[in-house]
């Protein structure tokens, strides 16, 4: 299928589509306050918004706080428009309704070029196809952390909420003092009047409450006091006193615990199990098996007084395990079929621009690279867990998740109960890169709470489960064909991958009502590849899809983490084999991409590009878009005793406009060493169905000792909002991996990097 | 058994070779401390016996019975903070927070040995895992907080 006949049969695309599209006003979010959670003395304005009888501010927080700073971030964009202390804006989890759902997320899922989203005016076929995906999700409202796409998507909703909620609040100051709303000021949430009046928020309240006028608009740029400004994170003290409540750290009365473990081959079940010895211990009550829940695979767990009494009582339930009636996964079969998939089929195709055949054959030069990355597990730091309790036809969830309302929808869907009879409570997320957007572990919690007659029940995972049953980045595969001419001027660009697609699989798992085909074309696996920036005459990007059968996700930044690394070390292949120098060769063809061209001038400037490294040190570099956000790095890098050391990554990054600019620093450190883990060690390998890294030992992060120093720079900009949560992941390893050649004349082509 | 916990007598029924973390986290609710690996690899769960980092999640309680137990709960408050605790704010550390209860003590044990630690011996000693990758945020503050301790040190030095 072309690429324009499945987007237009995606779209369901009509006349009467034309007719009203437009961005989704920011006012349809608003919701009622009704929807706000009914707490003492406090009144809503909106569904966002309440406001204390002190006149502090409480805000409905949808989002999942994993690190990335989001509650921070939401709470400054309601104190900037409140104009109130930040530490006076409180946060209460929000619930389910539609208005939280993301809706930025599934937008983002659409695969259109960015470059085609660069100028003033978007197309037509690009607005149209925004528009409708967003009223899908704004229909399905669906409530995910993740896609780094938080402020892209509240950024307007939110800050319309307080803005409205402030101008209730000062029409019902203006109504009681009998003056003109527009000769009312606020300042640290205190309204005041030249008259000498004054009131905070929460003596206003009660008259403010029903109005919600019309005709808002949010602070002008030029007003904010607190957007732009660095921050310091409201959730930080909690963390370093040992206070914030992770998912582990639930205790409630009578709580038990409960450890598990599941087939150790993938998708395979228990065929018997000899619970005697495990039910003899001290201190352990109930072996409950386990079904298969959201993709994960079939076991048991254990219940006990502590988790230790259920881990030791795992160890002694005697299990034959049976392996799937599909037979057990090979990772080595599964990369052998990637590379046949890669040769024999022609794919999807993604982009495709010029005529790529006709190029090929004028060619003077050809240059193909065969590229290759392996399956990556997540390894949070809190292993997956959840907390449940099943009574009187009520389930009550404490859990880390990205998901609240899938994991809602899990636990009603094992307990067989309404989705209204479950309590969801969102717990601090020890970590999340994807993996808890999964719900397999809320499930087997549900399930086991069910047979512990009304107990609360923690059920966690030890880090071998966590390793062992991830829901995986899946393995890729990637050729690139370049065609030079006389001159050595590249005329076209092929690039055809290999690999599961992680979107259809999620769906099938997620909302299995709207799911496709698991093959079906999907963004994640081609982003990275098909939207790159440099202006080639003839480009062809197709991808193969995949079933190889392992449980695949989202691994922070996706595809872009592993086609990253493909792209922007094959451009640096092209710009060697044309002996130019990486970052000139980079910026002739960005002449349609000034923001790109940009973004890498700035970090190729402050790094020091081209001037002379200590002896034994080289520099690489790498540009990639992602999550709307353009990100370029440079990587000091030496090789001492065959290990790899990064010694200064310098990065620039243009993501639109910036809430907190030490956050962005943050993410980008985080980002930079979450990627170097996986340059430099990160593999997954499954034998005979069985995962053979199984804790840090076998599958190592890189520590304190081998951590570059990272610099962060930040292209002013006025642009809408973009992610952070991930962009600066995908450039670090072709950035090192470039390096690497630059000071080795050696080209990687496969993750992990080896000298 | 009984242990001595941030100075306080505690009682445990657990088995002897019960782990500390288990110990903390389970019986005695001391949530503070992490459990990461359960093979000592992480540190989530380092705390401090007799003063120096362990971690705990390999540590038998029995063995530490007759030893000065001390965990994140006990390090400083928000009131007080420990002027690592106070670094850790002003640098802006943590991000999920997970493993930083392990690098504090870590750090308060790694001060306690050497108050002016090098970039090298923090490089030895700060062994612990972090997902988020803070590291260069984790150096910042020990220098941060090393360099306010010794201010202190010597006006109370200065006065002794």
């Amino acid at each position: 299928m072309k690429r324009r006949t499945w987007l237009l049969s995606a779209l369901g695309a009509t006349g009467a589509l034309v007719v009203g599209w437009g961005v989704l006003p920011a006012r349809s979010r608003l919701g009622s306050p009704e929807l706000m959670l009914k707490t003492e003395g406090d009144v809503a304005l909106n569904g966002w918004i309440k406001i204390a009888a002190d006149g502090a501010v409480v805000l409905a927080m949808p989002r999942s706080e994993m690190g990335q700073g989001i509650h921070t971030a939401l709470a400054m964009l309601v104190a900037e428009e409140l104009d109130m202390p930040l530490e006076r804006v409180r946060l209460e989890q929000a619930g389910p309704d539609s208005i939280y759902g993301n809706v930025a997320m599934l937008v983002a899922s659409l695969p259109f070029h960015p470059l085609d989203s660069e100028g003033e005016h978007k197309s037509v076929k690009i607005k149209m196809g925004e528009w409708l995906v967003g009223k899908i999700a704004r229909e399905l409202g669906i409530n995910a952390t993740g896609g780094s796409s938080t402020i892209a998507d509240l950024w307007d909703p939110l800050r319309m909420a307080a803005a409205t909620a402030r101008a209730s609040l000062v029409q019902a100051a203006a109504a009681a003092w009998t003056v003109p709303a527009s000769e009312i000021t606020v300042a640290n949430g205190v309204m005041q009047h030249a008259s000498g009046k004054t009131a905070h928020y929460g003596q206003m309240v009660a008259a403010a409450s029903g109005s919600t006028p019309s005709g808002i608009q949010t602070k002008a740029r030029q007003n904010w006091k607190l957007i732009g400004q660095a921050t310091p994170r409201t959730d930080i003290p909690s963390k370093v006193t040992g206070q914030a409540t992770f998912g582990l750290d639930v205790r409630l009365p009578g709580m038990l615990f409960a450890a598990v473990q599941m087939c150790p081959m993938l998708g395979g079940t228990a065929a018997s199990m000899d619970t005697t010895a495990a039910l003899a211990l001290k201190g352990v009550s109930k072996v409950v098996p386990l079904d298969a829940w959201g993709g994960g695979t079939a076991g048991l767990a254990v219940v006990g007084q502590t988790t230790w009494h259920a881990r030791q009582g795992v160890q002694a339930v005697k299990v034959q395990w049976q392996a799937p009636a599909t037979g057990t996964l090979d990772s080595q079969r599964i990369q052998a079929h990637l590379l046949k998939a890669l040769n024999t089929e022609s794919g999807f195709t993604f982009h495709e621009q010029g005529v790529t055949t006709q190029a090929e054959k004028a060619a003077a030069t050809r240059i193909d690279a065969l590229y290759q990355a392996p399956y990556l597990a997540h390894a949070t730091m809190e292993p997956m867990n959840c907390t449940a309790q099943v009574k009187d036809g009520r389930v009550e969830i404490w859990v880390p998740t990205q998901v609240p309302q899938l994991a809602r929808d899990m636990a009603a869907k094992v307990a067989k109960v309404d989705p209204n009879q479950v309590t969801v409570h969102v717990t601090q997320l020890g970590g999340g890169f994807g993996r808890r957007l999964e719900v397999d572990f809320v499930g087997q919690a549900v399930q086991v709470a069910m047979a512990c007659e009304g107990a609360p029940v923690q059920l966690s995972w030890s880090r071998e489960e966590d390793m062992g049953h991830d829901f995986y980045r899946p393995m890729h595969l990637a050729k690139f064909q370049a065609s030079l001419d006389e001159q050595g001027t590249v005329t076209s660009l092929r690039i055809k991958s290999a690999g599961d697609a992680i979107s259809p699989r999620w769906m099938a798992r997620a909302v299995p009502m709207l799911s496709g085909p698991i093959d079906m074309p999907d963004k994640t696996t081609a982003e990275g590849l098909f939207d790159l920036p440099y202006g080639f005459a003839s480009q062809h990007m197709s991808h193969v899809a995949t079933k190889s059968g392992v449980p695949v996700g989202f691994w922070r930044s996706v595809g872009h983490s592993h086609n990253a690394f493909f792209s922007e070390s094959f451009i640096d292949e092209l710009a060697a084999a044309t002996k130019q120098d990486p970052l000139a060769f980079r910026l002739n063809w960005l002449k349609d991409a000034p923001r790109y061209a940009a973004v890498l001038k700035l970090a190729t400037s402050k790094a020091g590009w081209g001037t002379p490294r200590p002896t034994g040190r080289a520099q690489g570099l790498a540009l990639h878009e992602s999550f709307g956000s353009i990100v370029a790095q440079v990587a000091e890098v030496s090789v001492d005793n065959g290990q790899i050391r990064v010694h200064r990554v310098v990065c620039a990054i243009d993501c639109g406009t910036v809430v907190n600019p030490d956050t962005v620093a943050q993410q980008v450190e985080s980002s930079v060493i979450y990627g170097l883990s996986a340059a430099l060690f990160g593999q997954i390998n499954i034998v005979g169905g069985v995962v053979q890294q199984s804790n840090f030992p076998s599958y190592p992060l890189v520590t304190l000792s081998q951590a570059p120093q990272v610099e962060t720079h930040i292209v002013p900009s006025t642009r809408h909002p973009a992610g952070v949560g991930e962009p600066a992941v995908p450039p670090i390893a072709p950035a090192v991996a470039n390096a690497l050649f630059a000071l080795t004349g050696k080209r990687q082509r496969a993750l992990p990097l080896v000298v | 058994m009984q242990l001595n916990i941030n100075g306080e007598s505690r009682t445990s029924h657990a088995d002897a070779s019960t782990p500390l973390l288990w110990v903390l986290r389970d019986e005695l609710n001391l949530t503070g401390t992490k459990f990461g690996c359960g093979v000592a690899a992480c540190g989530a769960c380092t705390v401090h016996v007799d003063g120096q980092a362990v971690r705990s999640c390999v540590m038998p309680a029995a063995a530490v019975a007759h030893q000065q137990i001390t965990t994140i709960e006990s390090l400083g408050s928000l009131e007080k903070p420990h002027p690592l605790q106070a670094a850790w704010i002003a640098e802006q550390v943590p991000q999920c927070g997970y493993c930083q209860s392990g690098m504090l003590m870590a750090a308060a044990a790694l001060l306690n040995n050497n108050p002016h630690p090098s970039d090298a011996e923090i490089d030895a000693a700060m062994t612990n895992l972090c997902r988020c990758g803070t590291y260069q945020r984790v150096r910042a503050a020990i220098h941060l907080a090393a360099s306010v301790m010794g201010h202190a040190a010597k006006k109370t030095g200065g006065a002794a």
